[in-house]
């Protein structure tokens, strides 16, 4: 079976809180959570690779206080205050030397490997410029650094004109891109950059270009290493868990609704915020990666009144986007109602949770 | 029994350019179809209704997965060419570059005058551009700018260690509480919804005060004005003014009756004897004499100022006229504005009349003023836009019928769904 390897993690894992929203920044940890607990959340933060689209979004990935909340109760995950070790950390010289020279160098290590990738990529790419150029036999359409070494100062002159070149190049760009080789380069460029890619030689760099790269620059030749933004600030950072997960003070506030989410998620839904369909969770089957949502979800207390234009509008909708509306409560007191399958199978932590789908008949 | 609004619950699906693709969790096997440009992500429907444990969907759904991954495990790297670095000032928890290359920083940051300036009026002051929280925090992400904790003694090259994703979220956002606690979560989604689908953004005067007082571009044009052109318009002033006043009939109401005998054909004069109610008329609105704070209730006032993509007017130094005002909304924590709230936001916009010679339904609709809320709730924003009409301004019976086919502009009255909102 095709199950991705997802690397394990270690567990508890740290999920990171602030201006009271819980975050998670490790690719693998989001994969994990997504494959092992059926939790997806939601990618709130750009795709450096694509952005200029709000279709994909990338890290960081929020999860609604009751998705934080189920992990800690399970002892998975542990809540960390993030803007307190971030300040700690960097501004407080909170990191030893030692933990500062360690980061400093992966960093090097990362932005040299890199370097070594986009220089074998440039050259790829200016071969197959070349052969285009030659083909074309217009050889004004040459950028102009592929000729001269480049300065500082004559990057700085040229900064209009080369501006104006940057249309001339595309539409050599789009031709490269229909042997489908490009498209992999385009996303491990900035798009900025990528307009004047053809131009960029395998020629070391003039040292005062940039100052990063001149000052860790290693002995021995090769290309200078790349600076580097990491996604996660741990490591260096390093978060130890609470010596008791289970202490209920630390545990995520949710809202009343949070048994019926609790209920659902044992029942092996995917639960996601449901604002865009005016409820208060969306359950899928499945992964929603791969799955329509079923159920338009509303939580309520077992005693609680409510307008029966309530029912009225929420099967409506429901049954307009072709999905059930589905309202759920904790059976207050005793422990009756186990026939109707209420009590969720495992963790014994549902409770007494029965849940009813309504219809619009629309006679 | 057929309901009147049946045909609103879609039947067939929506129409194409209904779906908004942002809306649903897409396949991010796609993602490389979007940096593609003639290859289009397919619309809906490619998901499978229930998991049926076969093993091509748990294949399909691994593939899915794993694309995924990959997506987001995308390293952000900083050529050479172009690199950007900036240094974090916590104190004022913004950042500031030097010189500062690239097509982005003609639409984002500042360079401060001297008083302003967190670090001093030094003789650097002219090239350090300062960014605002949520314009670093957007450029880390988009990859474009490598950020620097503060410089340490200790640091080899007097340079910090670069800033993480999560450091700067940790600091612009998270650390924003100790600050002034102007840069919520719900208005950074709003920002980098709106850049990355290509607006210029920035901060309205309101951010964190009420704002200005408002002047006289939020009130409609003193009536004097409209006399300079000439007589051509003169007259057509005359008509709309009168239509809107009753003016010397309301004499004619002190009788018991308010259609004299005699008035039999005449539609029009009829319906205006009838019209006794008064209505409000936003274009009888007046300038203040004395210059007032707005009012506004701290969770509804103009956040951003927005203009176009590829807006050709914009210049940092002279903004011009923005082509929207937004008030970000949090949808968890506020309930729907009063009346009081609504009216104290909409006196802090500008008077923007629709077309004189438009559509009546389309005139209602775009109002005299308005103003758009972004209402957003776990990162998912909905737009809406308020209009303030002028309903007792359009006259139903001096419309003209134009037979045939008239009618059809008329189909979505009740003001319409202004804004294309994302929720449905």
């Amino acid at each position: 079976m095709a199950i991705p390897d997802t690397a394990a993690v270690p567990e508890p894992f740290p999920i990171f809180k602030l201006a009271h929203r819980f975050l998670l920044y490790d690719t693998t940890t989001i994969t994990y959570i997504r494959a092992k607990y059926n939790i997806a959340g939601v990618l709130i933060g750009g795709l450096p690779q694509a952005p200029q689209q709000n279709v994909f979004l990338g890290v960081p990935l929020e999860l609604m206080p009751e998705e934080a909340r189920l992990l800690c109760e399970k002892g998975v995950a542990y809540v960390v205050d993030d803007a307190k070790a971030h300040k700690q950390g960097f501004m407080g010289r909170g990191l030893g030397d030692e933990e500062r020279r360690a980061f400093q160098a992966s960093l090097r290590k990362q932005g040299l490997a890199a370097a070594g990738q986009a220089e074998k990529k440039t050259e790829d790419r200016k071969k197959a410029a070349l052969k285009k150029k030659v083909e074309s036999d217009d050889w004004n359409d040459i950028p102009e650094d592929m000729l001269r070494p480049t300065s500082r100062a004559s990057n700085k002159r040229k900064g209009k004109g080369a501006k104006s070149k940057e249309e001339e190049e595309t539409p050599v760009e789009t031709n490269g891109e229909s042997d489908g080789k490009v498209t992999a380069d385009r996303s491990q460029q900035d798009d900025e950059d990528l307009l004047f890619a053809p131009a960029t030689n395998g020629v070391p760099l003039n040292p005062t270009l940039s100052r990063a790269a001149s000052n860790t620059s290693i002995a021995g030749g090769g290309p200078e290493p790349f600076a580097v933004t990491p996604t996660t600030s741990y490591p260096p950072l390093a978060a130890t868990p609470p010596p008791s997960t289970f202490s209920s003070t630390e545990l995520p506030d949710v809202p009343p609704s949070y048994p019926l989410y609790k209920h659902m998620h044992a029942k092996d839904y995917f639960l996601a915020p449901g604002l865009r369909f005016g409820c208060q969770y969306m359950a899928y089957p499945g992964d929603p990666l791969r799955f329509h949502s079923h159920f338009l979800c509303n939580g309520m207390d077992w005693d609680q009144e409510f307008d029966l234009l309530d029912l009225v509008g929420g099967g409506r909708l429901g049954t307009g986007v072709k999905k059930g509306f589905l309202i759920g409560g904790e059976v207050k007191g005793g422990s009756g109602d186990q026939d109707v399958g209420a009590t969720s199978a495992g963790e014994g932590g549902g409770g007494n949770v029965r849940t009813f789908c309504i219809e619009w008949g629309g006679m | 029994m057929a309901d009147a609004d049946e045909h609103v619950i879609p039947r067939s699906g929506p129409l194409p350019e209904d779906i908004d693709l942002s809306e649903e969790t897409q396949d991010f096997r796609f993602l490389a179809a979007i940096s593609n440009e003639d290859a289009k992500i397919p619309k809906r429907g490619e998901k499978d209704f229930e998991p049926h444990a076969t093993a091509l969907q748990s294949n399909t759904l691994a593939a899915s997965r794993q694309a995924m991954h990959n997506a987001l495990s995308f390293q952000r790297v900083h050529q050479p060419k172009g690199y950007t670095t900036a240094t974090y000032h916590p104190e004022s928890n913004m950042a500031y570059a030097y010189n500062p290359k690239g097509p982005l920083f003609a639409r984002m940051g500042q360079v401060l005058p001297g008083k302003d300036d967190p670090l001093g009026d030094d003789e650097l002051r002219g090239n350090r551009l300062w960014l605002l929280p949520e314009e670093v925090l957007y450029l880390v992400e988009r990859g474009t700018l490598d950020v620097r904790w503060p410089a340490d003694d200790e640091d080899e090259d007097d340079r910090g260690l670069p800033m993480s994703v999560q450091g700067a979220y940790a600091m612009f956002i998270g650390d924003e509480e100790s600050h002034n606690h102007a840069l919520t979560f719900e208005r950074y989604s709003v920002y980098s919804g709106l850049k990355r689908m290509g607006y210029t953004v920035q901060r309205a005067p309101s951010w964190d005060t009420p704002g200005p007082p408002s002047g006289s571009e939020c009130y409609p044009p003193l009536p004097q004005r409209t006399w300079q052109p000439g007589l051509f318009n003169i007259g057509h002033w005359w008509k709309t003014w009168f239509a809107g006043i009753p003016g010397d009939l309301a004499k004619e109401h002190s009788s018991d009756q308010l259609v004299q005998p005699g008035l039999y054909r005449s539609y029009a004069d009829i319906y205006r004897r009838l019209a006794l109610i008064d209505y409000y008329d936003p274009m009888a609105r007046h300038l203040p004499s004395e210059a007032e704070t707005p009012s506004t209730d701290a969770g509804f006032r103009v956040t951003y100022h927005i203009w176009k993509p590829g807006s050709q007017t914009f210049k940092k130094s002279a903004p011009g006229i923005p082509d929207f005002r937004i008030a970000v909304v949090d949808g968890r924590a506020t309930s729907v504005p009063t009346l009081e709230q609504l009216g104290a936001l909409m006196d802090t916009v500008p008077y923007a009349p629709p077309k004189e010679d438009g559509q009546l339904y389309q005139k209602v609709r775009h109002g005299y003023k308005n103003v758009i809320l972004a209402i957003v709730d776990q990162g998912v924003v909905s737009y809406l836009r308020i209009g303030d009409a002028g309903f007792g301004r359009e006259k139903l019976y001096e419309r003209k019928v134009r037979g045939f086919g008239g009618k059809r502009g008329g189909g979505r009255g009740g003001g319409g769904r202004g804004g294309r909102g994302r929720g449905r």
